[in-house]
């Protein structure tokens, strides 16, 4: 494993997950195993240049927000290193929802986390009815629980003090 | 007043006899008149004797002394009669007296006894009464603290039921809140509310990815 300090690749809002970062990983590798393989090709053939394969999303995003070459062996090999050291240390946040999570939600909220926590968070995503509302947050050390669940919980108290309002204007 | 009719009896009877005794003495001293200085002594007394039951036995004959007997009955009759008539009276008015007398004590006996029945009862009264009233001052003191004591339970009871109805009311509340929202809410709407707070504690956030 790498001990350099990760550099600060820019993750398109699409990327969300580890997973998300392990399957650019994975394309990253797969388009690089294409690319020696159309070099050996070539090598045999005396053509030169690269056809670029066909890039997903995600990985278009990538290289465009990070002004990436892809076709570039050294640059290639070196992001591709880079990337799978941030995979192993990209900060994960543990998020569970009351609901279904919608692609879009996920990428204006790992976006806002990236751009006010850190640039490379990740999310890990979880589904709980019971939090009714809100999220459960989980970062390596601490737990914050945003559910509605947790709201209603600690605000008991104000109904139990709205009664006694409502009572006492009753006796007086 | 029957010992005075005794009395008088009595003295009427001896009355009769010294009258029977007088009318012999002068009998005997008619016949002895004019031949005592001629005979001696005994014959005189011979005489007299002689004399004396003949006329004693003219005089004292069975018809005279058939009717003194039938008088002395008669009047003995009589006297016992009237006696007995006395004796009535006396024993009529004894016994209306002693009625009377009677009445009188059994009357004063039983007023007296009536009094002290009646005295007797306004103090059993007096002290049923005060025992009535003693009771009910306590029947009512116990009243008070008996309401005192359920006033307290009540009190007591009414805190402990609001108690847990207002425990149970804010879960209720949320129970009820919790099974309504649902699945109301997407996650679009619910991200403001989650980035609001993700803001909120931005700073431990942080902090604790550094580490």
């Amino acid at each position: 494993m790498s001990q350099t300090t990760p550099p600060a690749f820019v993750f398109p809002p699409a990327l969300v997950t580890r997973a998300d970062l392990a399957r650019l990983v994975r394309e990253v590798e797969s388009v690089d195993n294409e690319f020696e393989a159309q070099k050996a090709r070539n090598q045999a053939t005396g053509k030169a240049g690269y056809r670029t394969p066909t890039l997903s999303r995600s990985l278009g995003d990538f290289l465009d927000l990070n002004k990436l070459d892809i076709t570039d062996d050294h640059g290639r090999m070196v992001f591709k290193e880079q990337l799978r050291a941030v995979k192993d240390k990209a900060p994960i946040v543990h998020m569970t929802f009351a609901v279904e999570a919608d692609p879009g939600s996920l990428a204006q909220l790992v976006t806002y986390l990236r751009k006010e926590i850190h640039p490379q968070t990740l999310l890990s995503v979880g589904l709980q009815p019971s939090l009714v509302g809100g999220a459960y947050i989980r970062t390596p050390n601490h737990v914050h629980d945003f559910s509605l669940r947790e709201l209603l919980s600690a605000n008991r108290g104000v109904i139990t003090a709205a009664l006694e309002d409502a009572m006492a204007g009753v006796v007086q | 007043m029957t010992g005075l009719w005794l009395i008088f009896i009595l003295a009427s009877l001896a009355a009769v006899f010294l009258a029977f005794i007088w009318v012999i003495m002068s009998l005997q001293r008619l016949q002895a008149g004019p031949k005592a200085g001629k005979k001696s002594a005994a014959d005189l007394d011979k005489a007299y004797t002689d004399i004396a039951e003949e006329d004693a036995t003219h005089l004292f004959n069975k018809e005279f002394r058939e009717e003194l007997r039938n008088r002395g009955r008669l009047r003995f009759e009589k006297i016992i009669d009237e006696n007995a008539m006395f004796l009535k009276q006396d024993l009529d008015m004894t016994i209306s007296q002693l009625n009377d007398y009677m009445k009188q004590q059994i009357s004063a006996k039983l007023d007296q006894e009536f009094a002290e029945y009646a005295k007797a009862m306004q103090q059993a009264q007096e002290l049923a009464l005060a025992s009535l009233q003693r009771t009910a001052q306590e029947v009512e003191a116990q009243r008070l603290q008996l309401a005192d004591a359920l006033q307290k339970d009540v009190t007591a009871r009414e805190a402990a039921l609001l108690k847990v109805y207002e425990d149970n009311m804010a879960k209720i509340v949320e129970h009820y809140v919790l099974q309504a929202l649902g699945d109301q809410f997407d996650l679009k709407s619910q991200l403001p509310y989650i980035i609001k707070q993700v803001e909120a504690n931005k700073q431990n956030i942080i902090e604790d990815m550094r580490l």
